[in-house]
């Protein structure tokens, strides 16, 4: 005992000490919500400037394209999709009585450049009497469906008022008439309670399952690499003259778990600042997504962070051991963390669907139980026995792969030359 | 003063080799014992079986100290030098010893003291806070014998523990080990430097291809070789000493000779046909150096067939 927990502390000494561990402790958690919320920042703001030339042959449409004074907050009737946002910037041509493509020509050369535009969109003279005219729309790159849509949106909005008014029809009765309805997402739990659920869940879901996963991931890999480490440096031979190899891989494994939970530790005190930091300037933004942390959820996390980060360890700590050196343990690497990984490539299809079988039968399994599961209890309300199964499941998996590294510890650690075969692997594990 | 290890017919077979081959021998308390070999005549096997990092495939070690000589107790008694130096290279000097110290079951408090007194002894207390990768192999050497010797084993098991370093840390190691002797310690002494057996060794244990091809105290040995060991010096062309009848084998240089005479060559003979050749200087008749002896027990055939491998 007094063995084990010299070797589980200077793991966890050595570890802590190091500078990985503090950049991650530090910057993953930024660098989650950066890689996460600002791409949904963008989409919802645009990408960057634009600038579009409009060329309409109606003459008409001029107001379809207006933006919202500086400080005019929308209007709840008004549809929002009606404004033009800032970050568009649109020069509109006026080419009643001109031949339209003539007009945009030159604005289409102008396309490009540091000062050029970025599209030009075009409305026919027949845009407002005919229902076959086509509206058009030049950019430079053809993926620029998004100001393409906000145009044409725009576009069509204010024909279909155009229509509405021909047939005598009252400009507050349009505006009624033709008012979108917004969704709202709700979710409701096997308890029978409603709450607001959408995108924001979405993300916050995937930053919380990133953080589980990533430390398994990144520790694994020490792990693998401090034991191969040890064989190089011959250090292995001293340790085993002086404790059993359960001894060493028991102190070892818990010793990095206790990284992973320190930093996991870190990251919670850090998440729950943040909380009161935003709640007390009285920040309303991104609210539906910090519903979700509740109590439950650090539980929850802290569970299956353990359960996730022992098993993947114990897998990366066989492939040390089998290895004798770096580069041999590079080509272990994508075999064996391919298949742990299956669940976060599963991450869409478990979160959006969270009761499927899929998601059952992946969440009940070894290996990809805990992560699963932690999916399906952030979005939905797994039965018990589902989570309890998980947990055995889990825990059984923990101590067959115990067993298993340690026989294999025993012998590999200190095999140097050939890397064993899976024949010599199974040879090892009956005789040990 | 009695047996403190008993290695009996000990087999250690990988693959199709058979590294260790029915090893039998015994350790003396408050001895240095030598064991000798080739590179990889087996002693490092041997060894790694004594300290408990290969099981055996059959034959059995002993512990004859007293005491509870089974498994944990067993290891922490020992202190091994392994061939090649095993330190994380990562850490502190100090925070290492600490750690190597813990895991033989002592309490750092109780350790702390003694590493300084180690690191004065060899002459490495400014470095007690470096890194063990800053410091030069020799240094490293150091720290790995401080480790082996920290929590004050019974027995001391020493792979190799002068390759690597410079004459003056050579002598050194030596008369540490000869301290340790005088201070009641047991030492087993793996090395394939014959003339550094030859100055610290009590006892002298010789493997072979796996096999112990002689065991005895080092006057026994020397003593049952025979004055079979010629020294020649010379003025003169001695190739043709090589040739003599009564020369089994010889290393001849410039102006002397190392010869080994065949069992019961007159050394007379061959004194009387150098003098019709050579101008001697010096003619001396001793017993045999630990070298020539196991040259002589392996044979120069199965030398030359070996390096021919």
């Amino acid at each position: 005992m007094k063995k084990m927990f010299a070797i589980f502390k200077r793991e966890y000494l050595q570890a802590v000490r190091k500078k990985m561990f503090i950049v991650m402790t530090f910057l993953l958690p930024l660098l989650m919500v950066g890689v996460f919320l600002i791409p949904t920042l963008l989409l919802e703001g645009g990408l960057g400037e634009k600038h579009v030339a409009v060329v309409d042959g109606t003459g008409e449409l001029q107001d379809a394209f207006k933006k919202p004074e500086k400080n005019d907050k929308p209007d709840a009737d008004t549809p929002r999709r009606r404004d033009i946002p800032q970050q568009l910037i649109v020069e509109y041509v006026n080419a009643r009585d001109k031949d339209v493509e003539q007009t945009a020509k030159p604005y289409v050369a102008n396309m490009g450049g540091k000062h050029g535009f970025d599209g030009v969109f075009l409305v026919p003279h027949d845009a407002l009497t005919s229902t076959k005219a086509k509206l058009k729309y030049y950019s430079r790159s053809a993926t620029d469906f998004m100001t393409q849509g906000r145009l044409s949106s725009n576009a069509n909005r204010f024909v279909q008022e155009h229509r509405l008014t021909a047939r005598g029809i009252d400009r507050a009765d349009i505006d009624s008439l033709l008012s979108d309805l917004d969704v709202e997402a709700v979710q409701i739990s096997k308890s029978g309670v409603e709450k607001k659920g959408g995108v924001g869940n979405f993300f916050a879901g995937m930053i919380l399952v990133a953080l589980l996963f990533i430390p398994s991931f990144v520790y694994g890999l020490e792990t693998m690499r401090g034991i191969i480490q040890e064989k190089t440096d011959r250090v292995v031979e001293v340790l085993v003259s002086s404790v059993s190899s359960r001894q060493l891989l028991v102190g070892k494994v818990l010793g990095i778990a206790a990284v992973g939970l320190t930093q996991i530790g870190t990251w919670l005190l850090m998440a729950g600042v943040a909380g009161a930091v935003l709640k007390a300037i009285g920040k309303s933004a991104g609210v539906s997504a910090l519903s979700m942390l509740k109590p439950s959820t650090f539980f929850f996390f802290l569970l299956f962070f353990t359960l996730s980060y022992l098993t993947y360890v114990c897998v990366y700590a066989i492939g040390g051991a089998v290895s004798n050196s770096e580069k041999e343990a590079q080509q272990l690497i994508m075999p064996i963390t391919l298949p742990m990984m299956m669940p976060w490539f599963l991450l869409a299809p478990i979160l959006t669907n969270p009761d499927s079988k899929l998601a059952v039968g992946f969440s009940l399994a070894p290996m990809w139980g805990p992560i699963t599961m932690y999916m399906r209890t952030l979005v939905a309300d797994p039965p018990l026995w589902h989570i309890a199964i998980t947990v055995l499941v889990s825990i059984a998996t923990i101590a067959a792969l115990f067993l298993i590294t340690a026989k294999i510890f025993r012998i590999g650690i200190l095999s140097y030359g050939k890397r064993p075969t899976v024949k010599e692997i199974w040879k090892w594990l009956k005789v040990a | 003063m009695g047996d403190i290890l008993a290695v009996r017919d000990v087999v250690k077979v990988f693959g199709d080799v058979r590294a260790v081959d029915g090893v039998s021998f015994t350790v003396r308390r408050g001895s240095i014992t030598g064991l000798l070999g080739r590179n990889g005549a087996g002693k490092t096997t041997t060894i790694r079986m004594i300290t408990g990092i290969f099981m055996p495939d059959s034959g059995e070690i002993g512990w004859l100290g007293g005491g509870d000589g089974s498994g944990s107790a067993f290891r922490d008694r020992i202190g091994y030098l392994p061939e090649e130096r095993g330190l994380y290279r990562q850490m502190k000097i100090v925070e290492l010893l600490l750690f190597l110290a813990e895991i033989k079951g002592k309490r750092p408090a109780e350790v702390r003291p003694k590493i300084d007194q180690w690191l004065e002894r060899f002459e490495l207390t400014e470095k007690r806070n470096a890194k063990v990768e800053e410091l030069s192999k020799g240094n490293q050497q150091k720290v790995q014998l401080i480790a082996t010797l920290l929590h004050d084993p019974e027995l001391i098991i020493l792979d190799e523990p002068q390759s690597g370093l410079d004459p003056v840390n050579m002598v050194l190691v030596r008369n540490l080990l000869l301290d340790l002797r005088a201070e009641g310690k047991t030492i087993l002494l793996s090395t394939h430097m014959m003339g550094e057996a030859e100055r610290m060794a009590d006892e002298i244990i010789l493997i072979h291809r796996g096999k112990v091809v002689l065991d005895g105290s080092l006057d026994q040995i020397r003593g049952a070789a025979g004055k079979n060991a010629l020294h020649i010096d010379f003025d003169g062309d001695g190739a043709f000493l090589q040739t003599l009848p009564q020369v089994r084998a010889a290393a001849i240089d410039s102006n002397s000779a190392e010869i080994t005479l065949h069992d019961g060559a007159d050394a007379q003979q061959v004194l009387e046909a150098a003098m019709g050749r050579l101008r001697i200087q010096r003619f001396e008749l001793a017993q045999p150096s630990l070298e020539q002896i196991f040259m002589g027990k392996v044979g120069v055939e199965t030398l030359a067939a070996e390096e021919a491998k």
